[in-house]
């Protein structure tokens, strides 16, 4: 048994002096069930989901859960083991739990983001958006002959409306550049660029994270250009770029085949898109206390710390700007998962990404957050059950 | 592994029916110490030396620790592995033995004769670097890529055979990983000699392993790309196996961070036993740098995850039968210093090991729960260690 099973669990560290107070939704991978709990790691709500998460849920305003959930597995869809993030369905559910809105997108994976208007922007490797085989031919990277079955598969990008309908579409090989954005030399050339988050921003353009091409960019939504990449050299593999009020890009470099012989670590990064520097960064001491190779998160909070989720470990925790530790929950409840590239499973308690609310957040108001009524789980996976004085 | 606020350190589980009984050398990267506990996590023994780590220590079975020390500001200290001194210290710590070069890195193995032998860095040629495929780009150290010679030397210091790579190695078939850097060619980081008197290396950034025939200088077997990725510390066990730490650093493919420890037979190349790698707790073990393994007699394997200092011996079904965390600070260091729980190698030595003939008697307790270094106990450490004036 390893470590990480005896690692303490529920939240491990709160100083409710500087930390953000709030509740955290907490969707493990595979699990139907996502939770709201506490500071202090009390559950306090639960959302009983259609599906395990494809890849995670956000609370809006009007008190709805959106989020991707997965329907039919990689397997099913004929997917080889480099295709991870498949979703499928999109979906809206009330507080308790009844299904208000869905969008069916068999492809859909990794990401998706509810627009101010209503609208929701999601990622999908559509076979319209397979790369045709003149321009894959001319990307480069990756490792030959590694192809999903001699093809080429590709991101899309969309937006829908409430009513289902697409109002833009964005396929990346109609505006990736082979000459820049090249796949990294260990990559798979079965997807390209496997595109796993997106952001709408508030001036209508979409910030996108590129995995196996170690970008992050920005689509010029009336154009569809590129209009900003950045990334290539210092990051690898990152995950969750987001807009921060200040203009900056915040980003999860997971450190994944990252550029160099020395030991591996993840770290968080804000970079100014305007000059290209790096303005903050965290990372843990010592740095190899906090990696996860694939999926992360990272939220800006509005004290101004970070709540990261080190997907892997199934570890969440918030920092302040000056890289303190001051709250940290470790997912107490394993689900079963098959790696598929080996059919192996394990227990896990790994999660994409965790997001924090205020009590006073527009989606709280009036809700029942008594942890009274979530006893029964509690006593076996609150903080009761550890035991540990962390005030 | 995550390090969760935990109060988990040295030994967090102990089976004493189904564990190898004996004591456990291991070497943090940080400081300068080498530590001997028994199963229990109680001390046994301890080596202060005057150099950090670069990156080896065993406890020879003439009692003595063979340690291999970092010299502070040598030429390629910046490198991974790099060291400049082979020491020999007595039980008590006393120096017996001395051996200096700049070059030195990683790791050594004391012979049946007598002799050492060691890795050394030397300039690859020009004309041969040049047709070294493979690395990133550029990244030669001020133009130099550094490859390795293997040599054994008598304890007076005199080279008694030597085999340089570049003179047996094709260029081109090397350095495969597309983003390692090109400061290092294979990046040789474990030697060993065989019963036969043949020699085993691995060669971390071309992910081989290696049998060089002692007399011919001939590579008489190798295996490891598409399988390796970025290894350590192989062994040649009773049966002729090789048991090796595959590290799982820049794998191809999708990347999800595992190593694994695996036992592979020479004659068909057939990986005959395995422990992680994507099995059951596969997102539990990963240590992308360091990492030692030890095939002990008793069947169980016991294995050091290098980068994140834990130290665990498991069955051949894979079962867990003792843990150990180093996540002590023995010491505080200065503040804002980047810390490190990093464990170079660890080696477990049964009781009756002539080479703890020295030793106090070692009394194993068998409290209710596995222990960790005691109160009084720790307070001695740090006693020792602040009259060394650390």
């Amino acid at each position: 048994m390893g470590v990480r099973r005896r690692s303490e669990q529920c939240v491990t560290l709160y100083n409710p002096s500087k930390a953000y107070n709030g509740y955290t939704i907490i969707w493990v991978e595979m699990s139907k069930d996502a939770w709201l709990i506490d500071m202090r790691g009390y559950i306090v709500h639960r959302w009983r989901m259609p599906g395990s998460p494809g890849l995670h849920g956000r609370l809006l305003r009007d008190g709805n859960l959106v989020s991707s959930v997965l329907v039919k597995t990689k397997r099913e869809l004929g997917l080889s083991g480099q295709f991870s993030g498949l979703g499928g369905l999109l979906v809206e559910v009330d507080w308790e739990g009844n299904t208000l809105w869905e969008h069916k997108a068999p492809y859909q994976e990794h990401d998706f983001y509810r627009m101010d208007n209503g609208n929701t922007l999601y990622i999908s490797w559509d076979p319209e958006g397979h790369v045709p085989p003149d321009i894959a031919a001319k990307i480069k990277g990756g490792m030959p002959g590694t192809d999903h079955k001699g093809v080429m598969w590709g991101d899309v990008v969309r937006e829908v409306n409430p009513a289902g309908e697409e109002v833009w579409k964005w396929l990346a090989y109609e505006h990736l550049d082979p000459e820049i954005d090249i796949l990294c030399p260990l990559s798979n050339r079965g997807l390209y660029p496997c595109i796993n988050s997106v952001f709408g921003m508030p001036d209508g353009d979409v910030l996108i994270s590129m995995r196996h091409t170690d970008t992050v960019g920005i689509i010029d939504k009336a154009t569809g250009d590129v209009k900003w990449r950045w990334g290539p050299g210092e990051i690898g593999h990152q995950h969750d770029a987001s807009l921060l009020d200040n203009g900056n890009v915040l980003l999860f470099d997971n450190g994944c085949q990252r550029r160099g012989y020395g030991p591996t670590y993840s770290r968080v990064v804000e970079v100014n898109p305007a000059t290209g520097k790096i303005e903050w960064e965290y990372k843990s001491n010592p740095p190899t206390d906090f990696y996860t190779a694939t999926m992360g998160g990272c939220e800006r909070l509005p004290n101004g710390n970070t709540l990261i989720t080190e997907s892997m470990k199934g570890r969440v925790f918030e920092v302040t700007p000056e890289g303190e530790m001051v709250w940290e929950y470790v997912v107490p409840f394993y689900h079963w998962f098959e790696f598929p590239h080996q059919y192996h499973g394990e227990w896990i308690n790994a999660l994409f990404r965790a997001h924090r609310y205020a009590p006073d957040y527009a989606g709280l108001q009036g809700r029942d957050l008594d942890p009274k009524k979530f006893d029964w789980v509690n006593r076996v996976y609150g903080p009761d059950a550890f035991r540990k004085e962390v005030v | 592994m995550s390090y969760a606020r935990t109060n988990l350190k040295g030994v967090m589980f102990y089976d004493s029916v189904k564990a190898y009984n004996g004591v456990t050398l291991f070497t943090p990267m940080e400081g300068r110490d080498v530590w001997l506990i028994n199963m229990m996590g109680k001390l046994v023994n301890h080596w202060r030396t005057p150099y950090q780590p670069g990156c080896d220590a065993t406890l020879l079975p003439n009692g003595n620790l063979l340690y291999a020390g970092k010299v502070a500001g040598g030429p390629l200290s910046g490198l991974e592995g790099a060291g400049g001194v082979l020491l020999e210290l007595d039980w008590d710590g006393n120096m017996v033995w001395e051996y200096k070069d700049p070059y030195l890195h990683h790791t050594f193995d004391r012979t049946q004769n007598g002799t050492t032998l060691i890795l050394k860095w030397v300039k690859v040629p020009d004309n041969i670097a040049g047709r070294v495929k493979g690395g990133d780009p550029g990244t030669e150290i001020d133009g130099v890529m550094w490859g390795d010679t293997i040599q054994e030397i008598a304890t007076d210091g005199k080279l008694v055979w030597e085999w340089i790579a570049h003179e047996h190695l094709e260029p081109n078939l090397h350095l495969r990983c597309p983003v390692c850097p090109r400061s290092t060619w294979i990046h040789a980081n474990a030697v060993s000699e065989m019963p036969d008197g043949n020699i085993l290396v691995s060669f971390a950034k071309s992910d081989v392993i290696a049998i060089i025939e002692k007399r011919t200088g001939d590579i008489k077997w190798q295996w490891g790309p598409g399988e390796l990725a970025h290894q350590h510390c192989p062994t040649v066990l009773d049966n002729g196996n090789i048991l090796v730490f595959d590290n799982g650093m820049h794998p191809s493919g999708f990347a999800w961070g595992f190593s694994r420890v695996i036992e592979v037979n020479p004659k068909t190349n057939e990986i005959v036993w395995e422990y992680g790698g994507g099995g059951e707790e596969c997102l539990d073990f990963y240590s992308s740098t360091l990492a030692s393994c030890q095939r002990l007699p008793n069947g169980n394997t016991l294995i050091c995850e290098g980068t994140t200092g834990r130290v665990f011996e498991v069955t051949p079904a894979s079962e867990l039968v003792w843990e150990f965390a180093n996540n002590l600070p023995l010491y505080e260091p200065p503040p804002n210093q980047t810390r490190s729980h990093m464990v170079c190698s660890a080696y477990r030595y049964g009781m009756d090991y002539s080479g703890l003939k020295r030793a106090v008697p070692i009394s194993i307790e068998r409290q209710s729960a596995p222990g960790t270094l005691s109160e009084t106990e720790e307070q001695a450490v740090r006693a020792r260690l602040g009259a060394l004036g650390y």
